[in-house]
């Protein structure tokens, strides 16, 4: 194999190994800091959005739309305004809705929520929009005391079929919680994996968690040592927290219930994918502060290409002047600088995409576990491409001024024997 | 793009023709260097000798068009290395001239018959051949380890291999820089052998600057190089 441009250029790194692994890892790390930012953002946003599933209105009495919805879809808090099942029979029969589904929050067993609903919500709730609830295994509940667990919690809990549970009053680790050991659910179900919050959650009928909350009440009147059964049941434990409602296709029907709800004091009402986009459109700001960092981060590795570049042409004088006197012309001793920059600014943002995934597998894997929020951080084919080419041109950049220090450099001053 | 050099023949060029050569510093205007007329045959091997600040570094320099003389015509092979320009100029140095430096100055990190091949590159010599080219020279210049990194070299096959490389290319003209300062005797002695030898085996003539004066005998011809002031000394003396 002959000499080239390409094996000077190469092996002019490889003399220089530390100082250009330090400079390849810089542009790696602001790569993968920008692609991670750039494909969090717009999966964070995508899932949120799915997370909201077919719901257009959750009715609830919570103090605002977004707390109804994190609490209520998303599982953030217990709702603390309870809404009693006769209000919601009431809401029910006051609105053409094509369907609506009651839950109730305010229990969990261990670090899951459990949401108290009826069949409804497996049959008219679409946790991502155009898509089913699927079973992975079992059936879904449909007497008192019977559970489906969610994918997440299933596995993180390491629940399966025939188990049983007991149910904590209270949310997660909250203060004054107590289980209620008296009463066993079993797992009946465990869903498959849906993409959203509600993979981390665990579902059960109403009369189960009205049940509880009725022999926390008997209790206080009759002493510890009683039983409780649906028959014991009042209208007062009769609550839930929240309405799940959608009117199908009536547009027209949806703005009529929509406003007429929006000017009744007694109720609050959210419309979903509104609310989960109002609420990015005040962390856009967070996250604009965020990119601009990424970019700072990404100018300063550009600064340390020109800063390793240009303080190696010292070293280099030498060689570029061997080369020069050998036939190189200038411009050709002013490409291979650029070749070299180009080379740090191409495998830097490979390693950086690759850094990304890493980066993006690890956020996944938190977000999942802590929140529950399953998202994708993937950008197309050609948004990496575009990543790439944008490393590519900004070490080009950086390169300038070390090339042009190659191309002025003086063979005479360069080869004079040092004194 | 095809850059033509109006190269006549060599048989019957000069493979050097300077003539009424000046040179100024830019910055004091003090003559440098001056030179009414030298010529040098194909083959030939021309040792020029001179006091410190003669101006022999700058000839070389001028003669490999890495310096634009004050005034003056360098011709090689017939062809007058200052009218061309940039990258023609470049190509022709790599193609036309071989240079053997005091300190070798080779390619650190690279092999030595990558260093030779790093002079072949430049030329129009085709790619193919490179290798084998660069062996051979080699192996003739006494070098058994072609793939050996130049800096594990002795400085005496160092320089061996800056004889390779300033031939690599068949120049018309080798210029040589003090090429036996940074040798012992018997080093020097060697080294000189085999660039005289390599020369006058591929024809091209040899311009050495030297202030040695033990090895001036070897050479077809002795040229002193007398500085701007000694030449005006003897012209004063001589009115």
């Amino acid at each position: 194999m002959s000499m080239s441009d390409w094996n000077i250029v190469t092996r002019s790194m490889r003399t220089r190994t530390f100082s250009s692994i330090v400079t390849i890892l810089s542009v790696a790390i602001a790569v993968g800091l920008v692609t991670l930012l750039i494909s969090m953002r717009d999966a964070g946003e995508n899932s949120f959005k799915r997370g909201t599933g077919n719901v257009q209105m959750l009715i609830s009495k919570e103090a605002g739309p977004l707390p109804s919805v994190l609490n209520s879809m998303f599982y953030a808090s217990p709702p603390t305004t309870p809404i009693t099942w006769a209000q919601y029979l009431e809401l029910k029969r006051s609105y053409p809705f094509a369907w609506t589904v009651p839950t109730q929050l305010g229990d969990s067993y261990l670090d899951a929520p459990v949401m108290g609903t009826d069949g409804s919500f497996f049959e008219s709730f679409q946790p991502a929009q155009g898509t089913d609830w699927t079973l992975a295994t079992g059936v879904y509940f449909d007497e008192p005391f019977q559970v489906v667990v969610g994918a997440d919690a299933s596995a993180r809990l390491g629940l399966s079929l025939g188990d049983t549970i007991s149910l904590e009053h209270g949310a997660p680790r909250s203060e004054g919680g107590h289980t209620h050991d008296e009463f066993s659910f079993e797992v009946v179900g465990i869903l498959e994996s849906t993409g959203t919050a509600h993979d981390r959650a665990i579902f059960t009928s109403l009369d189960s968690s009205w049940i509880i909350h009725a022999h926390d009440r008997r209790e206080a009147i009759f002493g510890h040592g009683i039983t409780t059964s649906i028959d014991d049941l009042i209208h007062e434990d009769m609550k839930i927290t929240a309405v799940y409602a959608s009117l199908g296709n009536r547009k027209g029907a949806l703005v009529q219930v929509l406003s007429a709800l929006l000017r009744d004091p007694n109720w609050t009402v959210a419309s979903p994918a509104d609310t989960v986009g109002n609420l990015f459109s005040i962390v856009s700001n967070i996250d604009q502060v965020l990119l601009a960092m990424a970019i700072a981060v990404m100018l300063s590795s550009g600064v340390s290409i020109l800063l390793a570049l240009y303080n190696s042409m010292e070293q280099r004088r030498k060689q570029i002047a061997v080369l020069r006197v050998l036939g190189a012309s200038r411009p050709r001793v002013f490409s291979m600088v650029l070749t070299e920059s180009a080379i740090i600014g191409l495998i830097g943002g490979a390693i950086g995409i690759a850094l990304s995934f890493l980066g993006g597998l690890i956020v996944t894997n938190v977000l999942a576990q802590r929140v529950g929020i399953v998202i994708e951080p993937a950008l197309p084919l050609d948004g990496y491409l575009m990543i790439v080419l944008a490393s590519v041109a900004l070490s080009c950049i950086a390169g300038v001024l070390p090339a042009i220090v190659a191309y002025r450099t003086s063979v005479v001053r360069a080869l004079r024997p040092a004194m | 793009m095809t850059i033509r050099f109006d190269v006549q023949n060599t048989e019957t060029t000069p493979a050097l023709r300077i003539s009424s050569l000046a040179h100024r510093y830019a910055s004091s205007g003090t003559p440098a260097l001056q030179i009414d007329a030298l010529t040098l045959d194909p083959g030939e091997q021309v040792v020029l000798t001179g006091s410190s600040g003669s101006g022999k570094s700058t000839l070389l320099h001028l003669v490999a068009g890495l310096m634009d003389p004050s005034s003056g015509t360098i011709e090689i092979a017939g062809e007058d290395i200052h009218k061309l320009n940039g990258h023609a100029r470049d190509r022709f140095r790599g193609r036309s001239v071989g240079m053997v430096f005091q300190t070798h100055h080779l390619l650190t990190g690279f092999s030595a018959e990558e260093n030779v091949m790093a002079a072949l590159m430049f030329s129009d010599i085709p790619r193919g051949s490179h290798r084998d080219r660069a062996r051979t020279l080699l192996e003739s210049l006494g070098i058994p380890t072609p793939s050996q990194r130049v800096e594990r070299l002795s400085i005496g096959q160092q320089q061996r291999v800056a004889i390779a490389r300033a031939l690599a290319c068949d120049p018309a003209l080798v210029l040589a820089d003090e090429p036996t300062a940074s040798l012992d005797p018997d080093n020097a002695q060697v080294a000189l052998d085999l660039l005289q030898d390599a020369c006058r085996s591929s024809n091209a003539a040899l311009l050495c600057v030297t202030h040695d004066q033990r090895f001036v005998d070897r050479f077809d011809r002795h040229e002193h190089l007398a500085s701007p002031l000694e030449q005006l000394q003897g012209a004063l003396e001589g009115a």
